[in-house]
């Protein structure tokens, strides 16, 4: 029904804080016309929690672990982009062995994030054996996490100048073991994602990102490579080792032979690109020189080099959700006078409109997560009291999405 | 796709459940007088599923070794540690504590370590067992 | 996207000879990573307020680029807003940074929108209104984006002058003794 078809006025449905998709707090506001949504509002802000401010009171070293809690999925990229600001705002050296273990450390956690994703899109559509068999998945790359870090969740690994923790021989048969695992099951879950009926039904011709509204709106990550554009930090700059193996961009085209930017793109772009992350720990483990793995391991002198230094610098990681940059200047006191970071949800906010409009109701789940938001990442300063409004809540919403796919199987 | 999750539902039905059932195998009817007895030493808990090697758990601190040079009140991200001026040692508040080991780095007479215990759930966050001094 | 990609120094020579006075300078930084030790290239650009929104019609016009963020510093009189571009993407090891740093006096913060050239811009412009208090002219959306409404006006949070959050906070590391 398009809007002209009818005289009816349209009506506004407010759908938040607590997002429809991941459990994560941001407020949508949709003008409906019938099932059909014209025009769509995002408020943020509902988790900001000051982070920023919060580091003035504090040196780089108590910074990393405040960055680590930005974030639980992605709790080891913003460290990891903090110290990349930190060293080129100091000019510190890395250890080179440590350059390849952060890689590792890296694409585990892409692996995790990726197959977390999986499962909540999953979920979404209502294939909730999938859900399962994803999280199981997930749950050898978080012991995988734990095994080599100490922690499943915050990995505290990284530090300025190298990364915290070794991976020695006895290591090895372990990880390999583990992604031998991922690699084994990584085809059961291509197939379920790439041939099942259902799932193509929901999610081709869904929530389309053109290439040109990819790249007007600056969108970033997996959400900018399923529309066809070629941006992925790892292969266009060189840091970490990343300069030194062997990557290639990852589009939608290489398994399709076509790039429609939908929601459908969206999930083999990123099941291709945990393919890409096993071999790249591959690669790494292969590569790796011997060697120390922290430049100076004297934390007090770091500290000391540091408060000394001035400049500034910019650090750039490709999160499994995309480009997190972070901004820091030094001017010659315990903490740094600007740090400023940059999730990359923040920039995947303003695609989601030309995605969702003309969508249904019921696509806004799996439109919404295809971007794999992360909301707490992007709001990272202050309390929000939003008031009585009526809400269509988020098992309502989940409801109508189940209810669409059981109408399109049918 | 045919019904290629038979044979996952099948194996499922004859696998050892993944959960570990943790801290008694079945729900006790009183946790409080469950929690009792194993303080007695009547019941034996069921023991959690073992943390992996490097885990960070609650500090131990070795008071002897301390030289009181205080470098770990400087990197602590939580200002979990408090120094003792009177007796130059230090107290570790385990609530605020974010458990990054970073004093355990920074330590120069290495007096500090993490060990492996996790359970450290209370009521009050200034309890003894929440307080390493 | 362009076929005939500059490098760094190319860049600062060509927008030099263009705009001369208006730019105040321009390094460029190299890092080295890895053990084969390649480089990623970043131009950090000094430039006046008036030839702001041309060098970003330049650099659109070069290759559209991707803008990272805005970041800011309070810096006593000024305040300073830093773009975050970067161009060449998509080419193995050859993309560029560039981080253009506009003054913008306390007295009169105002600057161009760029929304009109790159509509991504427009959440980290809302952002950097409320957070440093400068003045976006011609933004498409005025609205506040991650303070709540009832957030105090004329307090700015990334300030470090009277205008700064200092009078909103009160004991902040309170530990019972």
């Amino acid at each position: 029904m398009s809007p002209e078809a009818t005289t009816k006025t349209t009506y506004h449905v407010p759908i938040g804080p607590i997002h429809p998709a991941l459990k994560e707090p941001v407020f949508f506001e949709f003008e409906i016309s019938g099932e059909r949504i014209i025009d769509i509002d995002v408020k943020l802000g509902h988790v900001h929690r000051a982070v920023e401010w919060a580091s003035r009171k504090r040196n780089p070293i108590q910074i990393l672990y405040l960055a680590e809690r930005i974030c639980g999925i992605c709790s080891y990229c913003h460290p990891a982009a903090f110290t990349l600001a930190i060293e080129a705002a100091a000019d510190i050296e890395v250890a080179e062995r440590a350059e390849y273990l952060r890689v590792i450390q890296g694409e585990l956690e892409r692996i995790t994030s990726h197959i977390l994703w999986a499962g909540v899109a999953a979920h979404e559509i209502g294939f909730d054996t999938v859900l399962f068999l994803t999280w199981e998945i997930r749950e050898r790359a978080m012991d995988l996490t734990e095994y080599l870090c100490g922690n499943r969740v915050t990995k505290g690994i990284m530090t300025i100048g190298g990364i915290r923790r070794d991976i020695t021989k006895d290591m090895l048969p372990r990880i390999q073991k583990d992604l031998k695992y991922f690699k084994d099951n990584f085809g059961k879950l291509a197939h379920i994602f790439l041939d099942d009926k259902t799932i193509k039904m929901r999610s081709q011709g869904a929530g389309i990102l053109t290439k040109e509204n990819a790249l007007k709106l600056c969108a970033v990550g997996p959400t900018t490579r399923a529309s066809g554009i070629k941006k992925d930090l790892r292969a266009d700059t060189s840091y970490f080792a990343y300069g030194d193996l062997d990557i290639d961009y990852i589009t939608p085209e290489a398994l399709t032979g076509e790039v429609n930017g939908d929601v459908y793109d969206r999930i083999i772009q990123r099941l291709l690109e945990v393919k890409q992350s096993i071999e790249l720990i591959e690669q790494c483990v292969d590569k790796m020189p011997a060697g120390d793995i922290v430049s100076e391991p004297k934390i007090a002198k770091v500290l000391a080099q540091l408060k000394k230094a001035n400049g500034e610098g910019v650090g750039r990681h490709e999160a499994p959700r995309g480009e997190v940059i972070h901004y820091v200047k030094l001017t010659g006191e315990d903490a740094p006078f600007t740090w400023k970071v940059r999730a990359p949800t923040y920039n995947n906010i303003l695609p989601w409109i030309p995605m969702l409009k003309g969508e249904q109701i019921a696509d806004i789940p799996i439109v919404a997560a295809s971007t794999d938001p992360c909301m707490s990442c992007t709001n990272r300063v202050a309390i929000v009291n939003n008031g009585q409004r009526s809400l269509l809540n988020k098992e309502q919403l989940h409801r109508l999405s189940v209810e669409k796919t059981r109408r399109l199987m049918h | 796709m045919g019904f290629s999750m038979l044979g996952p539902v099948f194996r499922q039905m004859f696998k050892k459940p993944w959960t570990n059932k943790f801290p008694a195998k079945y729900q006790p009817s009183s946790t409080t007088k469950y929690l009792e007895a194993v303080g007695a030493g009547k019941v034996k808990l069921n023991p959690p599923v073992p943390t992996p090697p490097g885990f960070r758990g609650k500090i131990i601190y070795d008071k002897e070794k301390c030289i009181g040079c205080k470098l770990c009140l400087k990197v602590c991200p939580c200002e979990a540690i408090e120094f003792k001026e009177k007796d130059k040692k230090i107290k570790i508040y385990l609530a605020r504590c974010c458990f990054c080991s970073q004093c355990n780095d920074i330590c120069p007479t290495k007096c500090l370590s993490m060990s492996n215990e996790f359970l450290l759930a209370d009521v009050d966050p200034y309890s003894k067992e929440l307080i390493v001094e | 996207m362009t076929k005939d990609q500059k490098t760094p120094e190319e860049h600062v020579k060509y927008l030099k000879d263009k705009f001369n006075t208006n730019i105040i300078s321009a390094d460029i930084k190299k890092r080295a990573a890895g053990s084969k030790k390649n480089e990623t290239p970043s131009i950090w650009m000094k430039i006046d307020k008036g030839a702001f929104k041309e060098i970003v019609k330049y650099i659109i016009e070069y290759n559209y680029p991707h803008l990272a963020i805005i970041s800011g510093n309070d810096l006593g009189n000024n305040i300073e807003l830093i773009y975050h571009f970067t161009v060449n993407y998509g080419t193995r090891l050859g993309e560029i940074n560039l981080h253009i740093s506009v003054e913008l006096p306390k007295s009169k913060p105002e600057i161009e929108t760029i929304c009109d050239l790159i509509p991504g811009a427009l959440i980290t412009e809302r952002e950097k209104q409320e957070f440093l208090g400068v003045k976006i002219k011609n933004i498409p959306d005025n609205r506040r984006l991650f303070l709540p409404d009832d957030f105090p006006k004329d307090v700015y949070p990334w300030r470090r002058d009277e205008k700064g959050l200092e009078k909103l906070y009160k004991n902040l590391h309170e530990v019972k003794k």
